[in-house]
């Protein structure tokens, strides 16, 4: 049987049987097919007061529904419609939550070109207010954060641990965080490049550089992977500095 | 001296009228069916006025005052007009006291009333306590100065406004096509008033367009929701229910923006009511033979005159909502222009 306005039933609320019989009365055939009730029974508006009276989300009230930022929106238009910050907005207002969780995958892929923040005419800032909804989902646990978060973590923790960063340990040691087998050496435990699994992307990636370098620049890229540089006078600074962060909830 | 004018109607409209034509020096009577002067402002005790947030008895109380202490405006109260005989420059007209009068020239101010949503039964008005009219609400704030629930006195945690209910319904017959044009402002106002003293109580406006035209558009829409977080959902509610489970109603609608069915939990309801042409409009128009809009059955104005004020029948002049939909400072300004062009056909010479 078909199903009127088929895109809009989620697949999982689509329920069919083989031989269907209720109350004693076999209506096998036409009418084995159900779909879940999709009501909306409540709004979780404890959810939307959070993003509204956080310090960037203030400007969801302004939104009037015109999609001047959808129309706008780069992603919208090139990738995938499903990205929608116009809908996100009412969605986040009202507090449907299960609506939004339905657009996870593609909820994190704003590219920032702030084209909607721009041109929206009720002055809404609509990149500020995305990050915000996502923040509110993430923090919990509607949503799981987005994959280059992690990366930020990894690169954070190394510049404050070294107040600098090792392009050869950021790679290695994110490689190694990916899961791939990365090969350490046995006094150091640092990474030996190329010796364990790598990408073949990588591969292609790091050897072109690498071949066209004189032997010093090698050797030192070598010298600071055993040993990683460091800013002077660091370790005092770094104190402070996690304090600050763990102060303001920086380091989660 | 020039021959009188019989102003029908003491709303903001005839206030509006009578209140020119006694400055000119025009012998005039105003007739009022009611018992007082103010017309549906002061009768049915509006809280706060759009659009300038003012209250009836500053907006219409100096009208009010001046046109009962002038002398060339003679008030009847509790009467009304029950024939018209003779030719424009001197109509016979007979009141429903007995009395005749000869008259040059006549104001209709016989103005509009509320939609009556009993006739919307699914919206459940008169079932359940919890559902009233925005009428109800202002009257609420006007004479008890507070926000509750009819069936339990306490107050709501939410609070719906039900756009158009008797506007733009095709269902009612093609009376009630037209749009009320006051409801959306209203609503926003009343939303706000809410918000103002109970900012714990979450306000919804269900909305298909909101229509704050011209100036309201901020104070009346963008106010609401910027300032005041009211929040505004898309979907014409089609019915209300009640859970006996946990004593609250529940609006089914569709969020047409999600594209779902939605049966929300809400402690009040308030349906926002469409205006219609009063019984009195109606009857004077028979009386008087004025042109009516054959589907709203709101007079029209005279289509050769250009004038939105003049009426088919030469002397004869229309103002504020038996025309239809109005807001009461234009119903006042109407009032006054009709008033002034009363006064023009009875040919007074006005010297200052």
């Amino acid at each position: 049987m078909a199903i009127h306005e088929r895109s809009l039933v989620e697949p999982e609320r689509i329920v069919r049987k083989e031989r269907l019989v209720i109350d004693g009365v076999d209506v096998s055939g036409d009418w084995n097919l159900i779909i879940l009730p999709r009501v909306i029974n409540d709004y979780d508006l404890d959810f939307a007061k959070e993003i509204i009276n956080s310090p960037d989300g203030k400007t969801i009230n302004q939104c009037y529904q015109c999609s001047y930022c959808t129309a706008s929106c780069p992603v919208h238009n090139y990738w995938d419609e499903r990205y929608n910050p116009r809908h996100f907005i009412y969605l986040a207002r009202l507090g449907m939550i299960d609506e939004l969780q339905k657009r996870a995958d593609v909820m994190w892929r704003c590219v920032s070109c702030h084209k909607c923040t721009h041109r929206c005419p009720k002055g809404v800032l609509v990149e500020e207010v995305l990050k915000v909804i996502l923040r509110t989902m993430a923090k919990k646990g509607l949503i799981d954060e987005y994959p280059s978060k992690k990366f930020d973590k990894f690169f954070t923790e190394s510049v404050l641990e070294y107040g600098r960063i090792e392009d050869g340990e950021l790679l290695f040691g994110w490689i190694e965080k990916q899961g791939y087998n990365v090969v350490k050496d046995p006094i150091l435990k640092k990474p030996i490049p190329f010796l364990g699994e790598t990408p073949e992307w990588l591969k292609q990636l790091v050897m072109k550089p690498i071949k066209s370098m004189n032997v010093s620049f090698l050797v030192l890229n070598a010298k600071h992977m055993l040993f990683h540089p460091r800013t002077k006078n660091w370790n005092k600074f770094k104190q402070v500095l996690r304090k600050v962060m763990q102060e303001e909830g920086a380091l989660t | 001296m020039a021959k009188g004018v019989l102003v029908i109607g003491g709303g903001p409209a005839g206030l509006g009228a009578a209140r020119i034509l006694g400055r000119l020096g025009i012998p005039t009577i105003l007739v009022e069916k009611e018992d007082r002067l103010g017309g549906n402002p002061v009768l049915n005790h509006y809280h706060t006025l759009i659009p300038r947030k003012l209250k009836p008895e500053q907006v219409i109380g100096p009208y009010i005052k001046e046109v009962e202490s002038n002398p060339n405006v003679q008030v009847k109260l509790k009467t009304e007009l029950s024939a018209c005989e003779g030719e424009p420059g001197s109509y016979k007209v007979t009141l429903s006291n007995g009395e005749t009068h000869e008259v040059g020239a006549i104001v209709v101010a016989t103005g509009f009333e509320h939609f009556d949503p009993r006739r919307k039964g699914e919206l459940g008005y008169g079932l359940y306590p919890d559902v009233i009219t925005n009428l109800e609400l202002e009257q609420m704030f006007s004479k008890e100065g507070r926000l509750y629930r009819p069936s339990n006195g306490q107050l709501p945690k939410r609070v719906a406004f039900v756009f158009c209910v008797g506007s733009r319904d095709r269902q009612l017959g093609v009376t009630n096509v037209h749009c009320c044009r006051y409801g959306c402002a209203l609503s926003g106002l009343q939303a706000m008033e809410i918000r103002q003293h109970y900012p714990d109580v979450d306000v919804f406006c269900y909305y298909m367009d909101v229509r704050t035209y011209g100036t309201w558009e901020y104070p009346f829409y963008w106010a609401p929701q910027e300032q005041y977080g009211v929040r505004y959902v898309r979907g014409r509610i089609a019915e209300i229910t009640y859970s006996p489970a946990d004593g609250r109603l529940r609006v089914k609608h569709e969020d047409t923006i999600v594209q779902r069915p939605s049966e929300v939990p809400m402690d009040l309801v308030v349906l926002v009511l469409g205006m219609e042409p009063s019984a009195g409009t109606k009857k004077v128009a028979k009386i008087l033979g004025l042109a009516q809009d054959p589907d709203s059955k709101f007079l029209v104005p005279s289509e050769e005159s250009g004038s939105n004020i003049i009426s088919n029948k030469p002397g004869i002049f229309i103002a504020g909502a038996c025309k239809g939909p109005i807001d009461i400072e234009s119903s006042l300004s109407e009032g006054e222009a009709a008033g002034a062009e009363a006064a023009a056909f009875v040919g007074a010479k006005v010297t200052v």
